[in-house]
């Protein structure tokens, strides 16, 4: 009896060997150190009056207090929102178009399809700093702009593509798009090869028109990827910043200061490293709480499912 | 049996990944503690930014100083010289020095920007020790030898380039350039009548934006962007009134359609450069690094014939003029004299001697902060440099090196593109810099 007690026993060592805690262990270092341990610095200098040019700081509100009195903040909130809604919906609907059509032209035996996926792949392996100078020279307002000189033939004026505030940011938002369309692309036509074609053909051969077989059909089964794919590009777009540093600077005056760029500009311009971290942590915070709600329709929608 | 002896078992692979971590770690750990000064010996630790070390793109420069390095390193044989790279981003680069000096990590020698030298009095070792009879601190403008000088009279850094802002034009359509504000419109006036882009100046989001376009119309008017203590004042009482006539004028440029609203653009002062070479401007404020670049651009001949040199125009004109000048000063932070002494040695051979400030200002086509060295024949410079030099005498101001400097600049940036584009009328444009400026200051 006690014989078989002490066999049923585990030691300590033989607890630790099977455990996978040991084996993930590495991983959880790598992780804590490059990632968590940076995220809590950032959110602890968040509450002090930390300078980027001395050692010297103290704990305070005052970071967050004087972001939301800036005379700034209201409007990098509003440029951000604008920004991160147009380059989503449009880098969404654009790459959900281009998946179709790639994907229609490889079902006709379309042998460019391949070529069509690389060219637009290509935009997003550009780097945005790269990417932002192709575009400031495309939108050059001079005599030497590309697209002014282009739009001139069909009978349009001089287009201030970045010298007005409106404009400017329309101009860096397709910019955004032109870049981002490509992974919304890539992802939706993995989403789209993976479709039961008996479901497909089934709505078809019932009488079901195009737009039909597209909305009620196509959309509902690609929903898992599309809630993913808004994930990520959601994501990435509050954190897009190299590309409109490029491109304008964040100007003219603070026009196109998204927010991401303004945490760039509050501490490596002005040194700000109390206020940069709080406009971070903001960021994060926005990040998550999106993040937190697509998760939750998601669940929602494959419960119902 | 050959493959089962090279399998790798787990405890073997986690074996072998903590020797890898350690061995990294330690490694990194060493280059941790090989950063600041830790160059060696018989090495000097040589900071500089990318366009001015060996690295830099342009081959002139790059010949001279290997040249000149290893001319050096053969003449006074006991010290080699280690190159360092800082940012490329000049801000970037200062403020981190700014760190390491706080934690005494600095290399032996570093290019610091002349405007934010005052910051760093306190960690550059004095100079004075290693320079005398050589005479070479004698002969700098005087506005840069105040920034040179710390308390009592010590010299604190070595300054080897500077530069300096003005008014471009074109001989040919402007004889007589205008002096005063009114004038500039009634020649932009002029000058649109003939189809001709009349007055550009840099109005983005950069340092260009308030060093060219903005600051030399407020100083010449007497304002001050911070009290002695560096506390901003630029929108305090008469320099209100003052830094709110600036906008008023360029604002005033816009409208009357001399200026086009694409000078939000303009980040640096060579983003111009397309334009000017175009053919299509009248005239424009830019610095005098920009005449070799145009001279390649355009063809030497065309570019001199063409184009004229003018203190930039001030509210009243005359000659109450004011322009920015700037440049780079070498900081010595090596503790061992016998460090400190090859390194002044090295940087007189090198950018502050005759012939060093000389050889390296050609090659760079940089403008020389020492006066004698302009009248020295080793000294190439171009057509324009006696005016730049008369500039330099006359109107230069550097800006200031406070610790709210940067804000202010930031904010007056954003304020000159608000009222450019109409966002803003000059009077809020003003008002919301100052109340940003107001939040950012750590009392």
């Amino acid at each position: 009896m006690v014989m078989s007690k002490m066999a049923g026993k585990r030691t300590w060592s033989e607890s630790i060997r099977d455990s996978p805690a040991l084996w993930l262990l590495p991983l959880a270092v790598v992780l804590g150190v490059t990632f968590l341990f940076p995220i809590f610095e950032i959110a602890r200098l968040s509450f002090t009056d930390a300078s980027l040019l001395d050692d010297d700081y103290s704990y305070t509100l005052e970071s967050y207090l004087d972001l939301f009195r800036s005379p700034y903040f209201a409007n990098m909130l509003w440029v951000t929102a604008i920004f991160v809604f147009a380059s989503v919906f449009l880098q969404m609907l654009l790459g959900f178009l281009i998946a179709l059509l790639v994907d229609q032209g490889a079902k006709r035996g379309m042998r460019t399809s391949i070529v069509t996926r690389t060219a637009v792949l290509s935009a997003w392996a550009i780097p945005g700093v790269i990417i932002g100078i192709i575009w400031s020279i495309l939108y050059e307002q001079s005599a030497a702009g590309i697209l002014n000189y282009l739009l001139s033939f069909v009978g349009f004026g001089e287009v201030p593509f970045l010298s007005n505030p409106q404009v400017a940011l329309a101009s860096v938002t397709l910019a955004n798009v032109w870049r981002g369309t490509a992974f919304s692309m890539i992802l939706l036509y993995a989403g789209l090869q993976t479709l039961p074609d008996d479901v497909m053909e089934a709505a078809r051969v019932d009488g079901a028109n195009a737009w039909q077989r597209l909305t009620r059909v196509m959309l509902p089964l690609l929903a898992p990827m599309l809630f993913i794919n808004l994930v990520i590009v959601s994501i990435e777009t509050f954190n897009t910043f190299d590309m409109v540093l490029a491109l304008t600077g964040g100007g003219p005056g603070r026009s196109t200061e998204i927010a991401a760029l303004s945490v760039y500009n509050q501490i490596f311009e002005q040194f700000n490293l109390g206020q940069g971290a709080a406009t971070a942590v903001l960021l994060v915070a926005v990040n998550l709480i999106m993040t937190f709600v697509y998760v939750r329709f998601l669940e929602r929608d494959e419960g119902v499912a | 049996m050959f493959a089962d002896k090279r399998r790798v078992s787990r405890r073997e692979f986690l074996r072998l990944g903590g020797a890898g971590l350690a061995g990294a770690g330690l490694l990194l750990g060493g280059v941790g503690c090989g950063g600041g000064e830790g160059t060696g010996e018989n090495a000097l630790g040589w900071q500089a930014i990318p366009s001015y070390s060996p690295q830099a793109p342009d081959k002139k420069r790059v010949d001279y100083l290997n040249q000149s390095i290893s001319g050096w390193e053969e003449a006074y044989g006991e010290f080699t010289i280690d190159s360092l790279i800082s940012s490329s981003d000049v801000t970037v680069a200062m403020a981190r020095l700014l760190k390491q000096a706080n934690e005494h990590r600095t290399p032996d020698i570093a290019q610091i920007d002349s405007y934010v030298f005052p910051r760093f009095y306190e960690y550059v070792y004095p100079l004075d020790g290693y320079l005398e009879e050589t005479g070479v601190t004698d002969d700098y403008f005087p506005f840069i030898e105040s920034l040179m000088l710390g308390d009592g009279g010590v010299v604190k850094g070595l300054q080897f380039t500077t530069d300096v802002r003005v008014l471009y034009y074109r001989k040919d359509l402007v004889p007589e350039p205008p002096a005063s504000w009114d004038e500039v419109l009634e020649v932009g006036r002029d000058l649109k009548d003939e189809g001709l882009t009349p007055y550009l100046f840099p109005a983005g989001r950069d340092e260009a934006t308030v060093t060219t376009s903005l600051w030399p119309y407020f100083w010449a008017q007497g304002g001050e962007l911070v009290e002695t203590e560096g506390n901003p004042v630029f929108g305090e009482g008469e320099n209100r009134e003052k830094m709110l006539s600036c906008l008023e004028f360029i604002r005033e440029c816009v409208a009357s359609g001399i200026t086009p609203t694409r000078v939000t653009t303009y980040l640096q002062e060579t983003d111009l450069n397309a334009d000017i070479n175009a053919g299509e401007v009248g005239m424009f404020l830019g610095g005098n690094w920009q005449v070799g670049i145009l001279k390649e651009v355009t063809g030497e001949e065309v570019f001199t014939s063409t184009w004229g040199v003018a203190p930039i125009p001030s509210m009243e004109g005359g000659d109450t003029h004011a322009t920015t000048a700037g440049g780079w000063i070498w900081g010595i932070f090596a503790r061992d004299e016998a460090k400190q002494r090859a390194a002044v040695d090295f940087l007189l051979y090198t950018f502050v001697g005759d012939q060093g400030m000389a050889g390296w200002c050609n090659a760079g086509g940089y403008l020389p902060p020492r006066q004698d060295v302009f009248d020295l024949s080793e000294y190439t410079g171009n057509e324009y440099t006696q005016t730049f030099r008369e500039h330099l005498d006359k109107y230069a101001r550097n800006r200031p090196a406070s610790e709210a400097y940067q804000n202010i600049s930031t904010a007056m940036q954003v304020a000159v593109a608000s009222v450019v584009t109409e966002d803003a009328s000059p009077e809020q444009a003003l008002e919301t810099a100052v109340r940003s400026v107001s939040l950012q200051r750590r009392d």
